[in-house]
């Protein structure tokens, strides 16, 4: 019990603390505390995301994959806001909103709405690949609505997270401790997440949508083999990569029947259907109505950098993060979708980049019509420049690339060399989009 | 009359062995041989390949794969198809083995979870997996050629890229290193070589799209499968590498190892 009472206030402590940091970064304009505090806290009590877990009221919702957690968690938390729309009793809804998802950024997240003698109401978290494990750990006890999300698994940062099979590996043995009230929604159009999910309290979502079929097969495919039995796995259709309606001629796994498969997407491009897909799957198992989805979904604004609009000297620029292959492919073809003439692609090595560049040789640029301009740069803008002068057919090339060796250089050309009604695109990897972002809106995020 | 060139391009199961922009060597080749107008073609070699489509390669690629597609790779190579493979690389056929898979031309690789795969044994070296829980050798790298003569690569003697393996490659007594380490970990972190080198087979550790930034080793790769297949000294038109060479030397620059050069 005194133990019990001292650790308690160990963690207040912690946390106080946390907010005096959060304070002092916003005041000298540093960031917004979205790691820090939280590894302050963690240093001090490695279990204090539990004491967090413990205080929220109603549920837990956790987002894991490798594409489009940002979007998908803030579609959801902006649900379960607008669900709450006309009470007098404000919600307290924990949200990792900048997308810094390891234990540190989720316990920031709860040292920012820490509010004394209230409890959080709900926690909608997105969590990077490697961190779910410690995080589900720290859940056991929970007692509340548990959902996890699981939208996809792509090869991404083999320096970082290893290979696809072992993160499948690894979610499979860890979500076995998970809370059994547990809810799983999944895309079942991926058959890794089919396997590491199979047997549980499973709600499926994926597109049923022929006329979305790839014509080709990308090249950075994962998982074309059954996860089940090792078979090459046959496809009636492919959406991206190894996502798509799948059968295993030996062992006659399946893609599972769907719960949902069809919602009005809130952003372009396939991933967001998924991500829209997703949310709204979440919602209806949180017991949220129709309606109060439909208003949510409605005044819904991107992410920032996840297709996120801005206006920059009167011209009109969207960022579009791009980060493995998988969602390199799936966002170049979203861009060239909307119609895009100029295209800055910005490649960093970074730590949260991952140091190892070679992916960008999975990427089909090739798909990239020579009349669009391609702007290069970046911390290996050469790398990226030589992956798109290896697409040209004649050796002599064709003027539709440009390297720049800052990014501020290759963004000023960018806008210099559209029309008025054009949009500028960037592509950018993670810092390179933070980088990008203070450029444009001339204020750092994290 | 001018001879027509055409090359054709062997690549090792690529959707087996092909993890991380493997790919890109094989469009390295692809467009310096198309831009030089010498049509090449490339085709998978699968399970079912048949001895002869083997052997109308011309140069063969080998990528990296995952733990459980290596194994399964790892035999079929040495049951179905080492025999040719190692025909065609006496014969002078060049080849480039990257990422993980010279592993599957030494005498053997003793896997993480300690199982023993034969090797082709095209070279004497041995690789060995400490265990998953050590750490792997990750970083971008630079070296210094020492198993090619340097007037065969235009006297341009780095190469630059980026490694990422736990295996750990000893070679054997017979082995021709392909480079001197001069930044990075090579075979082992130990010796400071990095790769092998039989008559024109090179294996090395370097990732995927290694030719990219090292347009010297894919033009004498190139060359190589020129002259076993037309019996002459063939000289490739020069391309302008201003892009290629720019992205080496801020490689070797940042890595600080033209200091070593």
């Amino acid at each position: 019990m005194v133990l019990h009472l001292l650790t308690t206030y160990f963690s207040l402590a912690l946390i106080f603390f946390g907010k005096l940091t959060i304070q002092l970064l916003t005041i000298f304009g540093i960031g917004a505390g979205g790691t820090w505090p939280g590894e302050i806290a963690l240093r001090g009590n490695p279990h204090i995301l539990s004491f967090f877990l413990r205080r929220v009221r109603s549920g837990i919702v956790l987002v894991a994959g490798t594409n489009g957690k940002t979007t998908t968690s803030k579609l959801i938390q902006r649900i379960v806001a607008e669900s709450n729309r006309g009470n007098t009793d404000r919600m307290t809804i924990v949200h990792n909103e900048t997308g810094a998802n390891l234990m540190n950024g989720l316990i920031s997240a709860f040292i920012r709405e820490w509010r004394i003698q209230k409890p959080y109401d709900f926690a909608v978290l997105e969590v990077d690949e490697a961190s779910l494990p410690h995080v589900v750990a720290e859940m056991q006890a929970y007692k509340g609505k548990v959902v996890l999300v699981l939208l996809n698994l792509f090869r991404d940062q083999l320096d970082r997270y290893g290979e696809v099979r072992m993160i499948a590996r690894i979610w499979k043995e860890s979500i076995k401790k998970l809370p059994s009230q547990t809810v799983f929604v999944v895309n079942a159009d991926d058959p890794e997440l089919v396997d590491v999910t199979h047997g549980k309290k499973n709600k499926y979502f994926g597109i049923k949508d022929p006329s979305s079929y790839l014509k080709k097969g990308e090249h950075a495919t994962d998982s074309t083999y059954c996860p089940f039995c090792g078979q090459k796995l046959t496809y009636e259709g492919i959406y991206s990569s190894h996502l798509g309606i799948w059968r295993c001629q030996k062992c006659g796994n399946t893609r599972p029947k769907l719960t949902l498969s069809a919602y009005p997407s809130v952003l372009p491009g396939l991933y967001n259907r998924y991500n829209t897909l997703a949310a709204v799957l979440t919602a209806q198992i949180l017991g949220i109505n129709k309606n109060q989805i439909k208003n949510a979904l409605e005044n819904f604004s991107p992410a920032f950098g996840r297709g996120e609009g801005l206006i920059v000297e009167g011209k009109r620029v969207k960022i579009f993060l791009a980060k493995n292959p998988a969602g390199f492919n799936a966002t170049v073809r979203t861009v060239l979708e909307l119609g895009a003439k100029n295209i800055v692609f910005l490649l960093n090595d970074r730590v949260p980049d991952g140091r190892d560049v070679s992916w960008i040789w999975d990427v089909d640029f090739e798909m990239i019509p020579d009349a669009v301009m391609c702007i290069a740069s970046g911390d290996r803008a050469y790398d990226l420049g030589l992956r798109i002068k290896y697409t040209h057919k004649s050796r002599s090339g064709i003027s539709n690339l440009k390297i720049f060796e800052t990014t501020k250089e290759a963004i000023v050309f960018g806008l210099k060399q559209m029309k008025q009604h054009e949009t500028l695109y960037i592509v950018p990897t993670y810092s390179a989009m933070l980088e990008a972002r203070k450029i444009l809106t001339g204020q750092a995020i994290l | 009359m001018k001879k027509i060139l055409e090359l054709t391009v062997g690549w090792l199961y690529p959707d087996l062995m092909s993890t991380y922009g493997d790919r890109g060597n094989v469009i390295v080749l692809s467009k310096r041989s198309e831009w030089r107008s010498i049509p090449l073609s490339v085709i998978p070699i699968s399970f079912e390949t048949s001895r002869k489509d083997l052997l109308s390669c011309n140069l063969v690629l080998g990528g990296g794969a995952q733990d459980r597609e290596q194994e399964l790779v790892a035999n079929d190579l040495r049951l179905n198809k080492g025999k040719t493979l190692k025909e065609m690389f006496t014969r002078g056929i060049p080849g480039l083995f990257v990422c993980g898979s010279p592993q599957l031309l030494g005498k053997y690789y003793m896997t993480g979870d300690g199982k023993k795969l034969l090797g082709l044994g095209i070279f004497q070296f041995v690789t060995k997996h400490f265990g998953h829980d050590k750490p792997r050798c990750i970083g971008n790298t630079a070296g210094k050629v020492v198993g090619i003569p340097l007037s065969e690569i235009g006297k341009r003697e780095t190469i630059v890229g980026f490694e990422n393996h736990g295996g750990r490659t000893y070679l054997g007594q017979n082995d021709k290193p392909f480079a001197q380490v001069l930044k990075g970990y090579g075979n082992n972190g130990e010796d400071g070589y990095e790769g092998a080198v039989y008559k024109n087979v090179i294996a090395c550790y370097y990732h995927g799209p290694f030719l990219s930034k090292n347009p010297h080793i894919a033009d004498w790769l190139l060359t190589k499968a020129l002259e076993i297949k037309y019996g002459k000294i063939q000289t490739l038109t020069p391309l302008n590498d201003r892009l290629e060479w720019k992205a080496h030397m801020l490689m070797l620059s940042r890595l600080e190892a033209y200091k070593d050069i």
